[in-house]
């Protein structure tokens, strides 16, 4: 089933492929190809994958036994709420990165996934998440010379 | 005699202090990046490159390729004392490793890792010292056309051989040519595929992609894991970290078959330590003399696949440095960060650029030797690593992708890439699509369309260019052959079967 889902995708980004490069204004001045002829193979060779795609599809012998797959072993079940979570919280996490700045975006998103993930150690939770922010902040603004973002604090 | 010089006055460039200290920064981190779950080579690398920006590029290469051979190392104490490889090439180590583990020798299975590794890993280097000279040689006479059928073969190879499914290895592949598109085209100076987002008018950068699928990834299906409980626990280390005499002398081939086994598939594109490892267990089972203790804690198992995977390390480099072109997911990084210090890697680094590369080759020796101090006798401090609790590891691993993305232009459209490539990795992991095909491409991508570009304008629009010479011809049939070997191995083994079956 992913399969058949994958292979529509291809298709649909082929078509958007074809359509982008289409897009693209065209100068042919002493390049005989221009900007447009290597995307144009490209979105070709995504149209060979499909069809790659199709016959293995076809071919694959439909019932599978005694391999533990997605559905029937537990230990291999997804989890797709946490990941969005985790996912939305780095969003979030993304967002105050540059108003906030990165030593309390840092420490306000450790917090909360160490909270969850590492439940009930109160104390290690909040020095990791506050010293690691603070630490890799001045570890790299001050000794590498990797500029972070400061956002609202004075340093 | 001159090649002679140019070596020992690499080791001259290697033995420097600041060199010394550098190779020793760099296989310390790959150790620990091999140690833990999350962060690979791969990343481990992308996520440095931003930071060591301003340094000396002879003394960056050495620390970059110390933490690419280092995790190997690293990846077979996870291995063994979790079962999880703590890096991909060390699964066949976890078999009969964590048996071993199990049985009260895990001192021995992380001794035999870890001498069958430097073992392996010197005759790695030693071959790359040897061959490297005859194939830049070779890779001389190479124009724009041999240089496009080259990495269309190295692509076609790695996007058939990862993965289950050759159709999603290409795609895959293609993905990361279609995304090594975006930005202004180098030649006509038109924009293309930018989204009218002004950050994408440079391309979009292979690490912010590099530590989405590896490191982004890894820390959602970790942190899955640790929800669903299924989060493993480590073994404590029992038994002398030493060999005895019995089992030293059941190590000693497969240390060296795996050493050369591991070489020759790390210079051929596309299979890599995964499939040198796998193939050194298959060969150790056939020969051994008593197989049936294969999967029960055979300490062959464990000292040949470890040897193998290290040496494919070394293996790996030779076309990398001799051909500018790499034959895999890592090493595609290793690419990206060469070119990011403005050295080109290829036969004309090793006329310009002697000291660099020469530098790079001999500190392998050496960070060869410090790796096998780090994870002999000092194995059990970074053993204490892997009871870092997952749920404090997974999230900083976060913030510190956060900080290498957010290092490279200080914008936080990086930050959103790789949340965004984090995610697809996360997805593709599921259905089966390999990333390691996509890294590859992306970072060829820009160099491949300006190799078919050139090779065009040389020959007038002729598509005749790609098939004129001897080199191309046979690239593009060793490229066929490639794509066709998935689809004719399967029926080959039938007929064989069949035939047995007679």
């Amino acid at each position: 089933m992913a399969d058949r889902i994958i292979f529509v995708c291809m298709l649909i980004l082929a078509g958007v492929y074809f359509w982008a490069t289409s897009q693209i204004p065209s100068l042919e001045l002493g390049d005989p190809l221009g900007p447009k002829a290597f995307p144009q193979l490209l979105g070709i060779g995504l149209l060979v994958a499909a069809g790659m795609l199709l016959m293995e599809i076809i071919k694959k012998p439909k019932a599978k036994p005694a391999v533990p797959t997605a559905e029937t072993d537990p230990a291999k079940r997804p989890h797709h709420g946490v990941v969005a979570a985790v996912a939305g919280w780095t969003a979030f996490y993304v967002l105050i990165f540059e108003p906030l700045g990165y030593v309390i975006a840092s420490s306000i998103y450790l917090l909360a996934l160490t909270a969850y993930f590492n439940r009930g150690r109160w104390v290690t939770n909040v020095l990791t998440s506050v010293l690691f922010s603070a630490g890799s902040y001045f570890a790299f603004t001050h000794l590498l010379g990797v500029s972070l973002a400061r956002g609202i604090l004075p340093f | 005699m001159e090649t002679l010089t140019h070596i020992l006055n690499g080791f001259a460039v290697c033995l420097q202090p600041i060199n010394l200290w550098y190779t020793f920064l760099g296989v310390l981190m790959g150790t620990v990046i091999g140690v833990l779950p999350g962060i690979g080579p791969s990343a481990g690398i992308a996520l440095l490159i931003p930071i060591t920006y301003g340094m000396d590029p002879t003394s960056a290469l050495i620390m970059l390729a110390g933490i690419y051979y280092g995790a190997k190392y690293g990846g077979s104490t996870t291995a063994i004392l979790i079962r999880t490889p703590g890096e991909a090439a060390s699964v066949m180590t976890s078999i009969d490793g964590y048996e071993m583990a199990r049985k009260g020798r895990a001192g021995a299975a992380l001794a035999v890792s870890a001498i069958g590794s430097f073992i392996a890993g010197t005759i790695g280097v030693v071959g790359l010292t040897l061959f490297a000279l005859p194939l830049t040689s070779m890779a001389l006479k190479f124009g724009p056309a041999e240089y496009f059928t080259l990495m269309l073969f190295a692509m076609t190879a790695v996007s058939t051989l990862t993965g289950n499914s050759p159709a999603k290895g290409v795609f895959a592949t293609i993905l990361g040519l279609m995304i090594a598109t975006i930005g202004i085209d180098l030649q006509s100076g038109q924009a293309r595929f930018t989204m009218d987002i002004p950050e994408f008018q440079d391309g979009v950068g292979f690490v912010v992609v590099v530590v989405g699928l590896f490191a982004m990834a890894e820390v959602f299906r970790g942190l899955e894991d640790l929800y669903r409980g299924t989060a493993p626990k480590a073994m404590k280390i029992t038994g002398k970290l030493w060999l005895t005499r019995e089992e030293w002398q059941r190590s000693v081939g497969p240390i060296w078959r795996g050493g050369i086994i591991g070489f020759v598939i790390g210079v051929l594109p596309g299979a890599g330590g995964t499939i040198a490892s796998i193939m050194s267990y298959t060969t150790e089972r056939r020969i051994s003399k008593h197989p049936e203790e294969f999967g029960k804690g055979a300490i062959e198992g464990v000292a040949g696949p470890e040897s193998a995977n290290n040496s494919d390390t070394a293996g790996a480099l030779v076309p990398l440095l001799t051909l500018g072109v790499p034959g895999g997911g890592a090493t595609a990084v290793m690419l990206g960060a060469f070119i990011m210090y403005g050295v080109q890697p290829g036969p004309l680094l090793f006329q310009n650029r002697p000291d660099l590369v020469w530098g790079l080759i001999d500190s392998m020796y050496v960070g060869n030797v410090m790796l096998l101090i780090l994870n002999l006798p000092l194995v059990g401090l970074f053993v204490r690593l892997l009871y870092i609790p997952s749920g404090i590891l997974y999230p900083l691993i976060v913030t510190i992708s956060a900080i290498g993305a957010y290092a490279i232009n200080g914008s936080t459209v990086d930050l959103w890439l790789i949340l965004f490539f984090g995610v697809v990795g996360y997805v593709f992991d599921k259905i089966d699509i390999p990333v390691a095909p996509l890294v590859l491409a992306l970072v060829l991508g820009g160099i491949m369309e300006q190799s078919f570009r050139q090779a065009m304008t040389i020959s007038g629009g002729d598509i005749k260019v790609f098939y004129g010479s001897v080199i191309t011809v046979t690239l593009l049939i060793m490229s066929a052959i490639s794509v066709a070997m998935p689809f004719i191995l399967p029926r080959l083994k039938a007929m064989r079967d069949k035939g047995d079956g007679n």
